[in-house]
């Protein structure tokens, strides 16, 4: 089993790819030594592109690792003979397929990872965000549902027949999603929960408060839940931002089986954290902050107060193999660059893709 | 440039198209259309704007060309008759034009001297505009800041009626009924004399626009039929001209638009039933006093620009802009062959638009202007003017527009004329470019630009074959300073002047027109060739240079026929729309595609004074499955059928 996207694809194979990890969470994670790792090999980088809004022109284009080049910038629709949709928000992995979410079209296109052929379309989804697969025959989907600060949903999805099974209603525009053990964890970025959902039953355990506009979340190897929230923005009257009311982002951390949540803020709310990110061996996080991309480990004391790479990205990936950093450029207006980086911050090299690239999956 | 779209023999027919003082011996060239050719015994009339225009090419469409299309809007004519570029959103939906390489907001539309592109956005959406407001549509493409003002960049449309005098009353009605759900119908009377000449029109059209178009989806390629595209729209046009006395007249006129349109999504996205209503009302009133060698003239305006957008995701999204505006000038022929006009303008808007914030915005611009006309000879023409505009807080450069028109050689039936023209021009920051919130930038710079354009003319009069050819060269080049584009901040978009565009080009065009007889063939073919970059860019603009911009088509052209014989009319409409790039890199593109229409028609004199036509018109008769615009539907082969009952 290889590991996959940023979060969603390391949970699914930290999660079903070994059964010690999944007896791990079953316990109580802080007597536990940490899982022992096979190496990570990827090959291949998937690179989400979420195109310009109502044009329908988002795609996948396909990284070779090997090449160092694109050999496919539009791949869903050389394999496919059709556009992939508008607004591709996010693209995750189970098994050997790959789940789209196209945002847009409400939405996902389910492929093989292969030959990337179109497997099924499920439909019927109301703005959907994030998928993560709690096994190959469940899955889940956030959906903003509307932004009239209603609340959203997540949908319960039959990865056997593709349908729809049932909606659970979380808080307000849910986005990330995470499943670790038997508990799936969502960002509620219009409030300042994460809904914690118990996969066997699809119930609500209930909510845990954290930062507000919590906008993304990763699982450690000590199986904490990581959450990064962006705080909330305040605006006047004439859309300036308040400062006085604007409240700092956050990371919090989550010990699975609890409903509480121990946080630290960052130093300035001029900026909304975002885009957390683990590496191969989930105990480095990445984020951007402050036109930036900041790291630090799970086990520092305190936050970084400087930059690893001083350039703000629409997409951030970490290659779970070797640590190397993909940032995307989103302009929305030319076919945009992804720019490579060492782990240590150094740039490496960059590659054309489409337009807006929002994420990275590693496979 | 003048193209005629009607028999006319008058050899110097297309000098500038200026009217004169009739009651003044006729002077010289008059100019238009038939109407103004049985000039009636008294006339006031002052110079055309276009008579300071020299030397820039000009397209018309007049009442005969743009008579197939009175039930549409100036998307269908100009997309029918021209080989310009409108970006499409949809039948009925947006359409955005594009005048030499430049945006919709380059390009200045006045109607009856004054600019109504929306406040607000900057650009007018010619599916708002029927076609049954005006009676006449002239393009002036290229800069001309010094002749019509802000954003008269990649060129100008003017909108006018023309008043003929003398004519009694006259009448026509029509109804239409085509594919989709279209009816549509139009009333029209007008009445003149000597003292006083009144003019209505009122339009009515809706159409369900429920066409199918072709889709590949997962299960293969399907016939998709289009949702929530439906439209009604309404326009009421009340022209009245009072004579008072020889030398003196007033003028006001009303144009109301109205249209509902439901918003065609793009295919395979979320329909959100998004809906928009446009209102526009549209009142001026002139007054105009014209001596043997002065003219003076006020005109005033009000309008209101209604645009309410609703969808299922974001609600409801209401603006109203108001404009005030006043025109004074005073014109001296202080010789018979020079003349000038100095005038001023003054602009007030006030904004109530959701995107700025609770309180109304208001905002005044200024300018004055001085034209100047000079025929050195009688075979060259010059023409110079200066405009200086004034802008909350920016004062935009000193903006001039020189042209030269010479006769350069006429031989027999041949005349070969050489034209030129350069300007400078400016575009003001629109009301949103300033106050959207969030992202406005109340610090942007007027865009400012220079261009200049070079050309011949040939025409071939040989007036005993009742034939005759114009042929018409021009190429360009302008580049645009300041250029605003809105780009990603770290949490929203923003304008900013981020860079230079340069917009160069070729247009030919030949028009042949012929009639041996009873019968008649008019022959238009164009041809455009537009390559537009941006030369230079801030370091936050991250398109590269070099590259064509988006949805500019390299490569345009038009060809349209016109027969007509013994009541019977026979047209044909072929447009061929190059691929545009669909991103700043020029790595996506929307291929070619060319579309075919004609409609046979045949009139009857039923009895005296009263005429029948009957007119059939098909569409994209190649049935080819296009899009205008990155993933909008537009309809395959589709046709309407119409019957207009002409009373004198």
């Amino acid at each position: 089993m290889k590991p996959f996207s940023a979060f969603t694809g390391l949970t699914s194979r930290l999660l079903l790819g070994s059964a010690a990890t999944l007896g791990l969470l079953a316990c109580d994670p802080d007597n536990e030594p940490a899982p022992t790792e096979q190496p990570i090999v990827t090959s291949t980088v998937f690179v989400v592109n979420e195109g310009n809004f109502l044009r329908s022109n988002a795609d996948i284009s396909l990284f070779s690792k090997a090449s160092s080049s694109v050999t496919s910038k539009a791949l869903f629709n050389s394999a496919n003979g059709r556009t992939l949709g508008d607004v591709a928000q996010s693209m995750a992995v189970q098994d050997s397929l790959g789940y789209i979410v196209v945002n847009n079209s409400n939405k996902l296109e389910v492929v093989s990872l292969a030959k990337f052929r179109s497997k099924a379309t499920i439909t019927g989804l109301k703005l959907p965000r994030y998928f993560a697969a709690a096994s190959s025959a469940k899955g889940y989907v956030t959906e903003t549902v509307s932004y009239s600060g209603s609340n959203g949903r997540v949908s319960v999805l039959d990865l056997k027949t593709n349908t729809i099974s049932k909606s659970i209603e979380v808080g307000v525009q849910p986005e990330k999603l995470l499943v670790a053990g038997s508990r799936l964890y969502v960002t509620n970025s219009g409030g300042n929960t994460v809904t914690v959902i118990n996969t066997a039953t699809d119930a609500v355990e209930g909510t845990i408060t954290v930062g507000d506009s919590p906008n993304s979340l990763v699982l450690d190897r000590d199986g904490k839940v990581w959450v990064l929230s962006g705080g909330k923005v305040a605006y006047n009257a004439d859309y300036s931002v308040d400062y006085s009311r604007t409240t700092k982002g956050s990371l919090a951390v989550i010990t699975p089986g609890q409903l509480t949540a121990t946080q630290r803020e960052v130093d300035s709310n001029t900026s909304s954290p975002s885009k957390l990110t683990i590496n191969g061996a989930k105990n480095q996080l990445y984020y951007s902050y402050r036109r930036g991309v900041y790291t630090l480990g799970i086990g520092d004391a305190t936050l970084p107060t400087t930059p690893l790479i001083r350039r703000s990205f629409y997409g951030l990936g970490v290659d779970p193999q070797d640590g190397t950093i993909y940032g995307g450029i989103g302009s929305f207006t030319a076919a945009d660059k992804v720019i490579r980086y060492r782990s240590t911050g150094v740039a490496i090299d960059s590659f054309t893709v489409g337009i807006g690239p929002n994420g990275f999956v590693f496979y | 440039m003048r193209l005629p779209h009607v028999w006319n023999a008058r050899p110097r027919w297309w000098l500038a198209g200026f009217a004169v003082l009739s009651t003044q011996a006729g002077a010289a060239q008059s100019l238009s259309p038939p109407d103004t050719l049985r000039l009636p015994t008294v006339r006031v009339a002052g110079l055309r704007s276009e008579r300071f225009a020299v030397g820039s090419r000009r397209l018309s469409l007049d009442t005969l060309a743009l008579a197939n299309y009175r039930i549409g809007t100036l998307t269908d004519a100009l997309s029918a008759r021209t080989a310009i570029y409108l970006k499409n959103y949809g039948p009925g939906q947006l359409a955005s034009i594009t005048l030499r390489g430049t945006s919709a907001r380059h390009t200045a539309v006045l109607w009856q001297g004054f600019n109504i592109n929306l406040p607000s956005l900057g650009e007018a959406d010619f599916s708002l505009l029927p076609v049954s407001g005006a009676t006449q549509v002239d393009i002036q493409p290229g800069p001309a800041g010094g002749t019509y003002g802000n954003g008269a960049i990649g060129g100008t449309v003017l909108l006018s009626t023309e008043t003929p005098w003398g004519r009694g009353w006259r009448g026509a009605a029509q109804a239409d009924y085509g594919s989709f759900g279209l009816r549509a119908g139009t009333l029209e009377a007008g009445f003149s004399n000597q003292k006083v000449a009144v003019r209505t029109s009122l339009l009515y059209r809706q159409a369900d626009n429920d066409f199918t178009y072709y889709s590949q989806e997962a299960r293969g390629r399907v016939r998709v039929r289009q949702e929530n595209a439906a439209l009604q729209q309404a326009s009421f046009t009340q022209d009245v001209t009072l004579r008072l006395g020889q030398h003196s007249e007033v003028s006001a006129a009303v144009w109301l638009t109205d249209a509902d349109r439901q918003i065609q999504p793009g295919i395979g996205t979320n329909n959100t039933n998004a809906q928009e209503r446009d209102q526009s009302r549209r009142l001026t009133a002139g007054y105009r006093y014209v001596s043997t060698r002065h003219e003076w003239a006020a005109r005033a305006a009000w309008f209101e620009d209604i645009l309410n957008y609703r969808d299922d995701v974001s609600g409801l999204s209401e603006s109203r802009v108001r404009t005030s505006q006043a025109q004074a000038e005073h014109t001296w022929r202080f010789a018979s062959n020079a003349s000038v006009r100095l005038g001023g303008e003054a602009q007030h808007f006030e904004a109530q638009v959701d995107g700025y914030g609770a309180a109304p915005r208001t905002e005044n611009r200024y300018s004055g202007f001085t034209l100047f006309r000079y025929d050195p000879r009688p075979r060259l023409q010059l023409s110079l003017n200066l405009r200086q505009a004034l802008l909350p807080g920016r004062k935009p450069p000193l903006t001039p527009t020189a042209g030269a028109e010479w006769l350069a050689w006429q031989a027999g039936a041949h005349t070969v004329r050489l034209k030129a023209n350069a300007s400078r021009s400016y575009r003001a920051p629109t009301l949103n470019e300033r106050y959207w919130r969030p992202g406005g930038n109340p610090n942007l710079l007027p865009e400012e630009s220079f261009g200049y354009e070079g050309g011949a003319v040939h025409v071939l009069d040989l007036a005993p074959a009742h034939l005759r050819l114009q042929t018409e060269l021009t190429a360009y080049h302008q580049l645009v300073d300041n250029w605003v584009q809105w780009t990603p901040g770290a949490s929203y978009w923003s304008p900013r002047n981020l860079r230079q565009v340069r917009a160069q080009g070729l247009e030919a065009s030949s028009q042949l027109t012929w009639q041996p007889g009873a019968y008649r063939l008019t022959v238009r073919g164009s041809y455009a060739f537009t390559q537009s970059r941006k030369t230079k860019g801030a370091t936050d603009d991250a398109d590269p240079v070099g590259r064509q911009l988006p949805f500019v088509p390299l490569h345009t052209a038009v060809l349209s026929t016109d027969h007509s014989w013994r009541g019977w009319q026979l047209s044909t409409a072929f447009t061929y729309t190059g691929y545009r790039y669909t991103d700043a890199s020029a790595s996506e593109f929307l291929p070619s595609f060319p579309l075919l229409n004609a409609s046979v028609g045949r009139t009857l004199a039923v009895r005296p004074g009263w005429k029948l036509l009957a007119l059939a018109q098909g569409y994209n008769l190649l049935n080819l499955d296009y899009q205008s615009y990155q993933n909008r539907a537009m309809p395959l082969r589709h046709g309407s059928l119409s019957l207009r009952v002409l009373w004198r």
